[in-house]
């Protein structure tokens, strides 16, 4: 099985693809094939040619850290819980999300997630629940992995600087649910950051790895107004 | 106190800067990747408190017993009264700061059993316990660093510690942006660096906690203490890369661990122990599941689908992706797993080191657990000891003396990075990480004899003597050339304090000395003179009392 990667040094260095052999098991995850061709053997590439190992980011390696995000077969996923059987003997093709400025490989820079988050100052504050509290809508926006996925496959995002995507949104409906006396600054925000410009193509819902019930989000956002 | 650094941005190092910038402490907050990729967010089951108005028959006294007794009397009174006495306050602080807990229909906190203890005390977000009071503690950091009072500084990591006589003065920060050291001054200096998971390969943990800043702290003079009490966690669920915690809630909802004997289940620990033998101490559970040829089942399915559904989703879900089982259905195949460290840099009560102004609070610093933690005492301590930590950095007045110069000290070793740069390996660094890994899973197991640990530290000193002659592996980050050295120390460290207690204790088995002798009843601390390990037991709670 061939796996094509695109390359990037540094983040002001070229792209470049290179094609890898995977001869590992079959049953590993995108994660664990990174993992088998830089640490299997000394690293080459299809046609032997020595190479530099790939860099890529991990830290559970059981999708709940949101790390090792990355476009897999053109689908935006967690490496970790993507699994080579499911490709059922096609090669892989691996890119670093797009809409995020490239570190190393497929390591790239997200913080622009947390920073449009902090200009925004979405911080709860004091818990000054609602009346009509749903703890489990609530529970699951909080498992946010801010890994990007929602916001490199969605059609209105596209750099951050003034549509901030899904990830702000359900932060948004976290902080106005939990408390209640900020919902009309969160309503005004939300509306300049996401409400305007969102397209309701729901693509974010389709990867969100942890299934936010993104729409759930708005519906509740949008009777802020 | 001005402003403090703080190394590690998981729950504990959060909540010290949440409470430092509370009271009106600057923080800088370092980590290599955003708190979202901290090791916090896999904490799954809970975390232990006493709520007077639910009490059901039990106490905080009670909690402070069950910690004492759980950790084979290891854990110190004061130190451990503290943590218990604080646990309703640090549950009240984490649900108004935002932390989603599960609740009953009148919207209190719902509780589950946990393994070693008395009463039904762990509360619970779901399965999600620690990424539920990460994102709560993201968002109030958040509000500080709109502030300006916590700035965040991602894409470095520590390289080592401004000590002078002493004293710290702050820390030398590798910026993998910029490619160099730079040393960044503070009053004081707090790690938050999380367990030594690098030491041992596939454990249940993140892979970003590796035990550098533990092991290049000891080289700077840090105490560390009992590193032998390494918590094997008995149900992991092996995959090919790692070992995934199967959370102790999928017991404390009901489920129970058997193996198969001649096609008949067997429920070994039920047998052993009597009823609630599947909820016995995690040390004892991994002994048992050790004997019985190191690997089981739990059985979950008989507690139903809406059960299941509803409080043990997350094992549930990762049964079926990581091993294509139906937990409705099927058993799952476990086995223990190497999962917390008890033991770390040894601290005080107010979580300062034995270096002036240097502090470390969370599973990096050792304290409360003793030889054996309870599970929901982890996440407990981790909030506990970042706010302890807080109050007396808060308290304490700044050293009026002179801050030393660090600046020959920068350049020398910015030249030695850069020197180090310049030359080429194919050995690749990593593969030195994975014989490492090797030989304490092999040797630092579940029971260790004098010949095993002799062994482990043989092949230590072998990859240590490697690694000062080795030459920079550009393939991989700088940082896993130049933490190298600090780590094998740190192993070589672990297999002395485990050499030295000739004794069983908690998670620390010796087949040589099977029984507990109360000559070891004290903490093993571990210092360092110019290349000697030095051992000695704190019999005077010099530490932990």
């Amino acid at each position: 099985m061939k796996v094509k990667i695109l390359r990037q040094l540094s983040p002001d260095s070229s792209p470049y693809w290179e094609i890898f052999e995977y001869d590992g098991p079959l049953d590993n995850s995108v994660a664990g094939v990174l993992d088998y061709i830089n640490y299997h053997d000394d690293i080459s590439d299809v046609e032997g040619n020595a190479t530099t190992r790939i860099g890529w980011e991990c830290s559970c390696l059981q999708g709940m850290c949101g790390a090792c995000a990355m476009v897999v077969n053109g689908k935006p996923v967690l490496a970790c819980e993507t699994f080579v059987r499911d490709f059922h003997g096609k090669d892989i093709e691996i890119r670093p999300l797009r809409k995020f400025p490239v570190v190393h490989d497929l390591m790239v820079d997200r913080s622009s997630i947390h920073e449009n988050l902090k200009a925004a100052n979405i911080c709860i504050g004091e818990y000054r629940p609602s009346e009509d509290t749903d703890f489990e809508h609530q529970y699951t926006a909080a498992k946010c992995l801010k890994c990007g996925l929602c916001l490199e496959v969605c059609p209105n995002y596209v750099n951050g600087r003034s549509f901030y995507g899904a990830a702000f949104a359900n932060d948004c409906y976290l902080v106005a649910s939990r408390n209640q006396s900020k919902s009309r600054m969160i309503g005004e925000i939300y509306g300049r950051a996401f409400g305007r410009d969102c397209s309701k193509s729901l693509s974010c819902m389709d990867v969100c790895p942890v299934k936010i019930p993104t729409l759930s989000s708005i519906a509740r956002l949008n009777r802020l107004k | 106190m001005r402003n403090v650094l703080i190394i590690g941005s998981g729950i504990s190092g959060m909540a010290c800067a949440v409470r430092c910038a509370e009271h009106g402490i600057h923080v800088t907050l370092v980590s290599p990747f955003s708190s979202e990729r901290s090791q916090s967010v896999m904490a799954a089951g809970g975390i232990n408190a006493v709520l007077p108005e639910l009490e059901n028959g039990d106490s905080v006294a009670c909690h402070i017993e069950d910690t004492l007794k759980g950790g084979a009397c290891l854990g110190g009174r004061r130190a451990v009264t503290g943590l218990c006495e604080h646990g309703e306050e640090i549950l009240r602080y984490l649900e108004s700061i935002g932390t989603v807990f599960s609740v009953d229909k009148e919207g209190h906190p719902l509780r589950r059993a946990f393994g070693g203890q008395s009463h039904k005390r762990t509360y619970y977000c779901g399965a999600s316990t620690g990424k539920q009071i990460v994102s709560a503690l993201v968002m109030e950091a958040r509000r500080y660093e709109a502030q300006g009072v916590i700035r965040r500084k991602l894409r470095s990591s520590f390289y080592s510690a401004l000590i002078r006589d002493g004293v710290c003065y702050g820390a030398m920060l590798y910026d993998e942006a910029g490619g160099n050291i730079e040393a960044v001054y503070a009053d004081a200096l707090v790690v938050a660096t999380g367990g030594q998971n690098a030491l041992f390969g596939k454990t249940t943990g993140s892979t970003l906690c590796d035990g550098y800043v533990a092991g290049k702290l000891f080289m700077q003079g840090a105490e560390l203490k009992n590193l032998e009490f390494i918590q094997y966690h008995p149900t992991a669920l092996e995959t090919a890369q790692k070992r995934i915690l199967i959370s102790e809630a999928g017991r404390g909802e009901g489920g129970r661990l058997f193996i198969d004997r001649n096609g008949e289940r067997f429920y070994f620990m039920e047998d052993k122990y009597g009823p609630n033998g599947n909820l016995m101490t995690r040390d004892v559970i991994s002994r048992e599941i050790d004997a019985l040829g190191g690997s089981a089942f739990l059985d979950i399915s008989f507690l139903g689908k809406k059960l299941i559904d509803g409080r043990l989703p997350e094992i549930r879900d990762i049964c079926s992706k990581y091993a294509g089982i139906d937990v409705n259905r099927e058993p799952i195949p476990v086995q223990p797993s190497v999962h917390f460290f008890m033991g770390g840099l040894a601290v005080h009560l107010d979580h300062e080191t034995n270096i002036r102004n240097l502090f470390a609070v969370g599973e990096c610093a050792s304290m409360y657990h003793g030889a054996n933690r309870l599970g929901g005492n982890s996440l407990l301590a981790a909030v506990y000891s970042g706010r302890v930590a807080a109050d007396t950095l808060a308290e304490r007045n700044r050293t009026d003396s002179e801050r030393p110069d660090f600046s020959r000290e920068l350049e020398s070793e910015s030249a030695k990075l850069v020197r180090s740069s310049e030359t080429e390996s194919r050995f690749p660094v990593m593969y030195i990480r994975d014989m490492l890994a090797e030989t304490m899973q092999k040797q630092l197991g579940i029971v260790r004899c004098k010949e095993n640990l002799m062994q482990g530290l043989h092949d230590i000193d072998y990859y240590l003597s490697i690694a000062e002659h080795l030459n920079f592996d550009s393939s991989v980050m700088p940082y896993y050339n130049y933490s190298l050295t600090g780590i094998l120390t740190l192993a070589r460290a672990t297999v002395k304090c485990a050499l030295f207690r000739k004794e069983s204790r908690g998670a620390h088995y010796r087949s040589d000395h099977p029984e507990r002798d109360e000559k070891y009843r004290a903490a093993t601390i571990i210092s360092y003179d110019d290349g000697n390990f030095c051992l000695r037991l704190d019999e005077g709670g010099a530490y932990e009392s």
